[in-house]
């Protein structure tokens, strides 16, 4: 990279792209609306109702499988749910028009989600799977064991529709075509907000998440929810339109495979791929049912296509598309991120943004963070035990120890990304340890890591984003991809330098610049603690410099600090006071001077030749950055 | 109280079972993260082959065991070197889809071959019972539950008492050591898939003189499975011998003091319970978190 000392400009969007794209959709719109207008052979008119029912589910999976990366197999539960409450409706009243149940169909297939959010939402990873799947089965075996109210294995016959035959399937085309632009609509406003990239953040790294602010059973509930209420209604729809259901068809897997299926091939993450991919799978379903037997060669087909889409099209159609095209627009082009850290960025213009703390030094300094006889074990091993310190509120305090003393399990008790065995936490006063991450970073503690835990796929701007200060119901609707929220991040990007790189992926970042976007991230909650772990390891001597800079900058507007630090000349020569941990326990506790000269922290730490005199910068060896 | 008896002795015998075949699929998770669908499609491919060498050849079905193993043995590290290792990195849930996907194709496949009509192997003894103290023991089940016991004796050796079984450990508790100390970590993977899964297809073969089975079957099998080692704590395979006799109790008792019809939700409603309560299960452990790199 010699050749350009300043940063190249972000390369603009490939804005004609996006227009081609939407140009596309529209048109699919429009004769999606005019088919049934233009032609009436019912095949296609029925093939494209069932791609429309799988469209619905499988845009409300794209929420909380897309975004939230929560892997769900019982989505088709919420069709057959849906069907089922219009179902039992419409036979236990047959002089009520079968219309006026389908918004109900959508409450139950809601309250469902919330209630079974609270059991699986408890689950990560392939327990949360396995959940879903058990759900849907369970579903089925209620069904099906529920003669009264369900008609058992026999099902249920619903009125027959009694309008006009000539425009039989009208009225089930364009109420589904309503539906699936509610649920696109939907679906395209949880992206764009703070919600959205809440839920991202969740996929990427949930502990993380948390600890930047983001309320994990409140967003992943909602986004639960919002990925079953249209689907339930669709599923009435469905029901409606078959006139017959029965527990083997409404809750088969295989509703809950074809929806998988759908958001796969098009891509999970994308807005339009879930569509696209209704409109691949269903009518492969159609040809398999009538013209290759059904059955067995259905299984095979599904069965097959979901193997080859994970190993060989894990982003599915439209990313592959996508990734081709800027494949072809960049190629031969250097990238940015190789290019020069920015170092223009002054804390003047975010004043907005960090409150300035007027302080006099004359006045004795109230404990901001309280840390009493902390405990934690893994297993026989006592990580943390009785651990005690106090960092002043305005200072920079420092925290040494040698390797495996507990350091790094430490600050993970006070922000809880594990939860403590024993012991009490208070920050300004307020007992903290009986509460959750998000709660602490909302009462003004942040934090960053030793290996940094950015969120890979998600852009540096995103990354800063996602950060939530407080919670409430409005701040999850805000927009996060643009205005005040992305401007507020630019501010925090700029200061620390990473500007340039704003729309590059987390991932592509140096450990260095991942450091710095951390730093960021955890500005944008305006803390009032922040704890860093190892901010100069690893990192070239010139950032250890600015990093040093950054931290007795924010600390003089007001920011309190705790640094968990190898580097001695650094920690020594910025923090005071410094505790030292050792085994577990706080060793001792003073000022960089005492610390120096206690006998204790000599022998245990320091080493009986340690002389910060020698204090050129960081010899330690390069933290492995994966 | 005989009756009481005999429940007890029986569910203990299709714990056995359980535990055998749980087995299979708690190793495959615990060496390398994967939790395979398909285990139950496996399950019932080697009561199939059973069946197969059964009515053709006239081999009884739990002798047949010895050829019906080393079958889905052969399988299972085809597909391991097939299908999981080129995606051994990416995300767990990415396994899922994937076995869930194979789970189908075998289905598929079984009902092409076999039909998709219910299906029972039934040799000579299938009928008869042993009498004891006015306790009736069919013997099929006994006999197929010791034989369970004994194949799983064999794995455990395995696991305990070899080379191998070390390197499959060693390859569980730390991939990236165990390729530092000169094990072959793929190699021990596709070894242990085929282990897991030939547990899957013994269990088949046992299971198919007990209950009749057709290629649907799979996924009452494997949710009764999956229950099984979420109630063990996923990857323990002590958890999962414990948790399958309580499960084999759980479900005899639901059966033939509740009624048979619901014996079919006890599964789901233990996944459930178990992970609202102790998501770890009973001798899982939780991890630590902060060791999982991001």
């Amino acid at each position: 990279m010699s050749r350009a000392a300043e940063p190249a400009p972000p390369e603009p969007p490939a804005y004609d792209l996006i227009w081609v794209g939407r140009g596309i959709a529209l048109v699919a719109a429009v004769l999606l609306v005019l088919y049934p207008i233009l032609s009436d052979d019912l095949y296609y008119q029925n093939m494209i109702i069932f791609s429309l029912v799988f469209a619905i589910a499988a845009s409300g999976l794209s929420i909380i499988t897309g975004l939230a990366g929560y892997v769900s197999l019982g989505q088709g539960a919420f069709i057959g749910l849906g069907g089922y409450t219009v179902g039992v409706l419409a036979t236990r009243h047959p002089d009520t028009n079968v219309w006026l149940w389908m918004p109900l169909a959508g409450v139950t297939a809601g309250l469902v989600a919330l209630i079974l959010g609270f059991v699986a939402l408890r689950a990560r990873g392939p327990s949360f799977v396995i959940i879903t799947v058990a759900f849907l089965f369970l579903v089925q075996v209620i069904a099906i064991n529920l003669p009264s109210l369900t008609g058992g294995t026999a099902g249920l016959s619903l009125p027959i529709p009694t309008w006009d035959p000539d425009i039989a399937n009208w009225p089930f085309y364009y109420t589904l075509v309503g539906i699936l632009a509610l649920q696109l609509l939907l679906t395209w406003w949880i992206r764009r907000t703070k919600l959205g990239t809440g839920l991202v953040a969740i996929r990427e790294d949930e502990t993380k998440a948390a600890t930047i602010g983001i309320n994990l059973p409140v967003e992943k509930m909602i986004a639960f929810v919002a990925s079953s209420v249209l689907v339930g209604v669709a599923g009435g729809v469905y029901g409606y339109y078959l006139t017959f259901i029965d527990p083997r068809g409404m809750f088969n897997i295989l509703l809950s495979v074809e929806t998988m299926l759908a958001l796969l091939v098009g891509g999970k993450a994308t807005l339009w791929g879930p569509v696209l991919g209704a409109f691949i799978v269903e009518p492969l379903n159609e040809i398999a049912n009538n013209d290759l037997g059904g059955g067995n060669t259905k299984l095979l087909i599904f069965g097959g296509l979901l193997v080859l889409i994970v190993l060989f099209l894990p982003q599915g159609v439209l990313p592959a598309i996508e990734s081709l095209l800027s494949w072809s627009r960049t190629r031969g082009k250097a990238g940015l991120v190789g290019a020069r850290i920015g170092t223009a960025g002054s804390l003047a213009s975010l004043t907005g943004r960090l409150s300035l703390v007027e302080r006099d030094p004359a006045v004795e300094r109230p404990p901001l963070l309280e840390v009493t006889d902390l405990r934690k074990a893994f297993g026989g091993l006592k990580a943390v035990d009785g651990a005690s310190l106090v960092v002043p509120e305005g200072s920079i305090t420092g925290l040494i120890g040698p390797n495996g003393s507990g350091k790094t399990t430490l600050f993970n008790l006070i922000d809880r990304t594990i939860h403590a065995d024993g012991g009490e936490i208070r920050l300004a006063g307020e007992r903290i340890d009986g509460l959750s991450s998000w709660a602490r970073a909302h009462r003004g503690l942040g934090r960053t890591y030793q290996i940094t835990r950015l969120f890979r796929e998600m852009t540096v701007l995103e990354n800063v984003v996602a950060a939530q200060r407080s919670f409430s119901w409005g701040q999850l609707g805000r927009i996060a991809v643009s205005g005040p929220e992305a401007r507020a991040a630019e501010e925090l990007l700029e200061y620390v330098g990473m500007r340039a790189f704003r729309d590059q992926k987390a991932s592509a970042l140096s450990y260095g610049q991942q450091k710095l976007v951390e730093l960021a991230q955890v500005l944008m909650l305006d803390p009032r603690l922040i704890l860093l772990d190892e901010p100069a390891g690893g990192i070239n001597p010139v950032l250890i410099g600015r990093m040093s800079e950054m931290i007795r900058e924010l600390n003089s507007y007001g920011k309190t600090f705790l640094i968990v630090e190898h580097n001695m000349p650094f920690v020594l020569g910025l923090c005071d006071p410094v505790h030292v941990l050792g085994r577990g326990r706080t060793m001792a506790s003073g000022t960089p001077a005492e610390i120096q000269q206690d006998p204790a922290v000599v022998d245990a730490y320091l080493g009986d030749d340690f002389v910060l005199e020698a204090a050129d910068v960081a010899d330690e060896p390069q933290e492995a950055t994966k | 109280m005989t009756e009481l008896a005999q429940t007890v002795v029986l569910s203990l015998l299709v714990g056995g079972i359980y535990a055998l075949v749980a087995s299979g699929l708690t190793l495959i998770f615990g060496v390398m993260r994967v939790i395979n669908i398909a285990h139950g499609a496996f399950l019932i491919l080697g009561a199939f082959i059973a069946y197969t060498l059964w009515s053709q050849l006239g081999l009884d079905p739990l002798v047949g065991v010895v050829i019906t193993t080393p079958i889905v043995f052969g399988l299972g590290w085809l597909i391991y070197r097939l299908l999981v290792r080129p995606i051994r990195n990416a995300p767990m849930s990415s396994t899922v889809l994937l076995t869930f996907g194979l789970a189908l194709v075998v289905e598929g496949v079984m009902g092409e071959i076999w039909g998709n009509d219910s299906t029972a192997i039934r040799p000579s003894y299938v009928d008869q019972s042993f009498h004891i103290g006015g306790v009736f023991l069919p013997k099929a089940q006994v006999y197929g539950g010791l034989l369970a016991v004994v194949v799983l004796l064999a794995l455990w050796a395995i696991l305990t008492k070899t080379w191998l079984g070390r390197a499959i450990r060693a390859a569980a508790a730390n991939p990236a050591s165990a390729e530092l100390v000169g094990i072959k970590v793929t190699s021990v993977a596709a070894v242990v898939f085929g282990l897991g899964l030939a547990a899957a297809g013994a269990g088949g073969a046992i299971t198919g003189v007990l209950y009749s089975f057709l290629p649907g079957s799979h996924y009452l099998w494997i949710a009764r499975l999956l229950a099984i080692v979420v109630l063990g704590g996923l990857g323990s395979l002590e958890g999962a011998v414990l948790s399958a006799l309580i499960f084999g109790i759980a479900e005899t008792v639901t059966a033939v003091y509740i009624s048979p019809a619901w014996a079919t939700a006890v599964p789901y409603a233990i996944v459930f319970f178990v992970l609202l309560i102790r998501p770890q299960g009973l001798l899982g452990t939780r991890l630590r978190d902060d060791v999982v790199a991001a």
